[in-house]
C-alpha cells in the first residue's frame, strides 16, 4: 500500500483536442503505478467544440469523482481559454501547464476583442505558476498535430509519481499501432522541456 | 478524555483493507484447484456504464435492450461489444423495456437500460410489470442527470421505483455498479419482481478500479404460462397489488445490508446517498455517516441513525426522498428543504465543503465567452436551418437531438424543444386553433422513437403543418448508434432497411419530399411552397449524412 494525499489533476480543453484521451492515459498510468484513482470526464457535447474537463484524481484512497473546487494541485491546459476559465479550482499556487493555442469559441469568429488577453500574466497574477509551450508546434514536428495532448502529458509526468516505462506502456497500448513512434517521440519531447 | 483508537476515517480504511484481502483469499481459493499455483486478479479501469454492463454479463445475462440516452448509452454499446448474447437497440424505451421483460418470461435473465426521461417513455409496462413481475431475473437501469448536463430535465428515478414499489440500488462507484447489478438480478429472481438501478452522470462517466469475478451460467430457458400472474385484467391485478404490498417487508429486509452505518460518537452525522457517500467522506472526520445504497430504506435505521445526533444534513442528488423521511425522526436536519444545500442542479462535490465552511472557492475570473456545443462545420443541419429560416414560418416546434443546438444563435431557428417526438404534436396543436405557416422539425431517429404516432394523428386530424425529418442517416448526438432507416444492428449485423419516405406516404402524409439541404435555394423555396399550402400534413425529408460519419469512412 502506498501512502499519499490524493493528488488532483485537471486536464481542459476544447472538444476534438485529445483531452479525454489524456485524462485516460494518465488515470490508467496511476492504476498501474499502484494508486486508487477516480476520472471523471464530462461527455456528450464534447465532439462539438465545446468546453471539456477531465479530473483525473489519485492517492491511497480516492473518494469524491470530482476534484472539490479550489483543490486541483495541476492543470493541464489544451487552450489558453479553457486554462483561465478553471482557474477557481486550482489550489494556491498550483502548477498550470498551459499549450499556447487560442481557439475562438463559435460565434465570436468575427470578434477577436471578445477573447481575452495576456492570459498567461491574468493567471501568474493570480499566484500560480505557469509554464507555457506551444504544444501544436513540438506536436507537429513529431509527425502529428494529434500528438498535442502527450507532449502536454510529457511535461506533466515529471511532476508525477509515475515511472516513465509506465508512461510508455500505456501510451502505447492507448494509441493507434502505426502512431505508437510519434507518440513517443512527443511524449520525450514533453518530458525534455 | 482518553484519545480514541481509531477515528472513524481510520476505521473506514482498516474496513476496506479487510474487505481487500478477504477478497484476495476467496480469489486464491477459487483459483487454488483450478490453475494449481496462486493468483491474484488485477483490477482494470471502469467506467460505472461499463462496470454495471460487465456485472450484468458476471450474472449470467442472456438479453439486453436499450434506446441511446446520455449518460445511459454506453450501457448497452459495451454489451453489443461484449457480450456474446442478444443485446440490441429498439426504437424507444417502451420497446425497449418490454423485450427485456418479454424474455424473462422464458426464464432467462433480461437488462433494460436509458436515461431517465426515457424512463418516462417506459412507465406504462413498467408500473404494472412490478404486479405482474417476471420470471427470469429482470433489472431496470436507469441513468439520471441532475445538473442536466445532457438532458431536458433533472427528474429523480428514485421517485419512480417508489411510485412502483419496486427496490432500487444506487452505487456510489464502478465497483459497487458492477456487484449490485449482480445482487439485483438475484434479488430480481427472488421476489419476481423489476428491479432498477440508478446511476448519475458523475457516476456514469467515471472511472475506477474494478475486479472482474467468475461469469455465471445462463439461466435454462423454461418458458411456461401463468395466466393468474401475467394478465394484467381487473380480475388479477387488485389481487397482485396486494401481492406487491407484501412483497415489500422482506424487500426492506434484504437490503438493510445495503445501507450501513457508520457511528461512533460523532455529535453531527450525514446521510449520504450513492455517490453523495464520496462527498460526505471528503469531509468525513467528525461525522457519524449513514450510506444509503438501498431502496426502500428501513425506517428503523434512520431513526436509530439519527438518535442523539445534534445535527443531521442529508445528501442526495435529485429529490428530498430521503430528507423527507428522516425529517419525522429528527427536528434538526439540513439539506434541501432547509436551503442548505441546493434544491436544484447537481450536489456535487462542492455542497457539503461550503455549508461547513471547510472550502472556499479560490479565486477566479468571471464573465469569460462562453463556449457552447455547435453543429460541426459541414453539418446539413446548418443548410437545413439557412434554408428554414429564410421560408420564415410563424412557429417552428422543435426536437431532440445534435438538431436542437438549432436553438442558439446565430441561427436562431427553432421556438420550442419538449421531449422525444414532441415537435409533430406540438405543430399539430398550434395549427389546430387556424394559425398558418407551423413548420416543426425532429431527427431521423427521433421520429422512429415516438414521432410515427405523432405524425399518424395529425393526418388523422386534419393538421395543417409541414414537417421536416432532418435525416442524417444516424443517432449522432449520442454517438452514431445505428437505426432500423439505416438497417444495421447493435451488433453490426446488415438488416432489411425500413425506408422513411414509404413510411410517412403509408402514414397518410398529403406529399412527401425528399431533398438533399445542401442546395440551400431549393430547399428554401421547397420549403415556402409547402408552408404556403393549407391541405394536411406535409413532409420534408432533409437528407444529408452526418459529417462526422462521413469523415468515419
Amino acid at each position: 500500500m502506498i501512502f499519499m494525499k490524493t493528488l488532483n489533476v485537471l486536464i481542459t480543453g476544447v472538444g476534438g483536442q485529445g483531452t479525454i484521451l489524456a485524462g485516460r492515459i494518465l488515470a490508467k498510468c496511476a492504476l498501474e503505478a499502484g494508486f486508487d484513482v477516480k476520472a471523471n470526464e464530462l461527455h456528450g457535447m464534447a465532439q462539438r467544440g465545446g468546453s471539456v474537463t477531465c479530473h483525473v484524481r489519485f492517492g491511497e484512497k480516492v473518494f469524491s469523482p470530482i476534484i472539490p473546487a479550489g483543490e486541483a494541485d495541476f492543470m493541464l491546459a489544451m487552450e489558453e481559454l479553457e486554462a483561465l476559465r478553471y482557474v477557481s479550482q486550482m489550489k494556491k499556487g498550483a502548477f498550470i501547464i498551459m499549450n499556447k493555442r487560442t481557439i475562438m469559441p463559435a460565434g465570436l469568429e468575427n470578434k477577436a476583442d471578445a477573447y481575452p488577453r495576456e492570459i498567461q500574466k491574468q493567471i501568474a497574477a493570480l499566484g500560480f505558476i505557469v509554464k507555457t509551450l506551444d504544444a501544436q508546434k513540438i506536436a507537429l514536428e513529431c509527425g502529428s498535430i494529434k500528438t498535442e495532448n502527450i507532449v502536454l502529458l510529457g511535461v506533466l509526468s515529471k511532476q508525477l509519481p509515475i515511472k516513465k516505462e509506465i508512461w510508455e506502456a500505456v501510451i502505447k497500448a492507448a494509441v493507434p499501432r502505426k502512431t505508437i513512434e510519434i507518440n513517443l517521440s512527443a511524449f520525450e519531447r514533453g518530458q525534455a522541456l | 478524555m482518553l484519545p480514541r483508537l481509531f477515528n472513524f476515517q481510520q476505521l473506514h480504511f482498516l474496513l476496506l483493507f479487510l474487505n481487500d484481502i478477504s477478497y484476495i483469499l476467496r480469489k486464491i481459493w477459487d483459483n487454488r484447484s483450478k490453475k494449481g499455483k496462486l493468483m491474484i486478479q488485477k483490477k482494470e479501469l471502469m467506467t460505472g456504464n461499463e462496470a454495471i454492463a460487465r456485472g450484468a454479463i458476471e450474472a449470467g445475462l442472456s438479453y439486453a435492450t436499450s434506446y441511446p440516452g446520455t449518460p445511459a448509452t454506453e450501457i448497452l454499446e459495451y454489451l453489443a461489444k461484449h457480450f456474446k448474447g442478444r443485446a440490441e437497440w429498439s426504437v424507444n424505451e417502451k420497446v425497449a423495456y418490454e423485450t427485456a421483460l418479454g424474455a424473462s418470461y422464458t426464464g432467462r435473465r433480461s437488462l433494460v437500460s436509458m436515461k431517465h426521461v426515457g424512463l418516462n417513455v417506459a412507465a406504462d409496462p413498467l408500473m404494472t410489470s412490478a404486479y405482474l413481475g417476471n420470471k427470469g431475473g429482470f433489472v431496470v437501469v436507469v441513468a439520471d442527470d441532475p445538473g442536466a448536463y445532457s438532458s431536458q430535465n433533472e427528474q429523480d428515478t428514485r421517485i419512480f421505483a417508489r411510485f412502483a414499489k419496486i427496490a432500487l440500488f444506487e452505487p456510489s462507484d464502478s465497483q459497487e455498479a458492477k456487484d449490485f447489478i449482480i445482487a439485483a438480478f438475484d434479488l430480481s429472481e427472488k421476489y419476481k419482481m423489476p428491479v432498477m438501478l440508478r446511476s448519475l452522470t458523475k457516476l456514469s462517466h467515471t472511472s475506477s478500479p474494478v475486479a472482474e469475478g467468475e461469469i455465471r451460467e445462463e439461466n435454462k430457458l423454461a418458458l411456461q404460462k401463468d395466466p393468474a400472474q401475467l394478465i394484467a385484467i381487473p380480475s388479477n391485478v387488485v389481487r397482485l397489488h396486494k401481492a406487491l404490498i407484501e412483497k415489500q417487508k422482506g424487500l426492506t429486509e434484504d437490503g438493510a445490508i445495503y445501507n450501513s452505518i457508520f457511528k461512533d460518537k460523532q455529535k453531527k452525522g450525514i446521510i449520504a446517498c450513492g455517490i453523495a457517500y464520496n462527498y460526505a467522506m471528503e469531509y468525513a472526520e467528525d461525522f457519524a455517516v449513514l450510506k444509503v445504497s438501498f431502496y426502500p430504506v428501513d425506517e428503523a435505521l434512520l431513526k436509530d441513525f439519527v438518535a442523539g445526533l445534534e445535527e443531521v444534513i442529508v445528501l442526495e442528488e435529485g429529490e428530498p426522498v430521503i430528507e423527507e423521511l428522516v425529517r419525522k425522526y429528527h427536528k434538526n436536519v439540513k439539506g434541501k428543504l432547509t436551503g442548505e444545500i441546493n434544491r436544484t442542479g447537481e450536489v456535487g462535490a462542492d455542497a457539503l465543503g461550503l455549508y461547513l465552511k471547510k472550502q472556499t472557492p479560490s479565486c477566479g475570473v468571471r464573465d469569460l465567452p462562453r463556449r457552447p456545443p455547435v453543429l460541426c462545420p459541414g453539418c446539413g443541419h446548418r443548410d437545413l436551418y439557412t434554408a428554414l429560416k429564410a421560408a420564415a414560418p410563424s412557429f417552428t416546434a422543435g426536437d431532440i437531438g445534435c438538431y436542437t443546438l438549432g436553438c442558439n444563435p446565430p441561427l436562431e431557428a427553432l421556438d420550442s424543444c419538449l421531449c422525444m417526438g414532441a415537435s409533430i404534436s406540438k405543430a399539430a396543436g398550434i395549427a389546430g386553433q387556424g394559425v398558418k405557416r407551423v413548420a416543426c422539425v425532429i431527427g431521423d431517429s427521433t421520429f422512429m422513437h415516438m414521432g410515427l404516432p405523432a405524425l399518424i394523428s395529425a393526418v388523422y386530424n386534419r393538421a395543417n403543418i409541414t414537417v421536416l425529418i432532418l435525416d442524417n442517416s444516424s443517432t449522432a448526438m449520442t454517438g452514431h448508434q445505428p437505426t432500423p432507416l439505416i438497417g444495421i444492428t447493435a451488433k453490426g449485423q446488415e438488416v432489411p432497411k425500413v425506408i422513411l419516405e414509404e413510411l410517412c406516404k403509408a402514414s397518410g402524409a398529403s406529399t412527401v419530399t425528399v431533398i438533399d439541404p445542401v442546395k440551400i435555394e431549393e430547399t428554401t423555396a421547397l420549403i415556402k411552397e409547402k408552408l404556403a399550402q393549407e391541405n394536411g400534413v406535409n413532409v420534408i425529408i432533409a437528407r444529408r449524412p452526418c459529417v462526422l460519419t462521413l469523415k468515419k469512412k
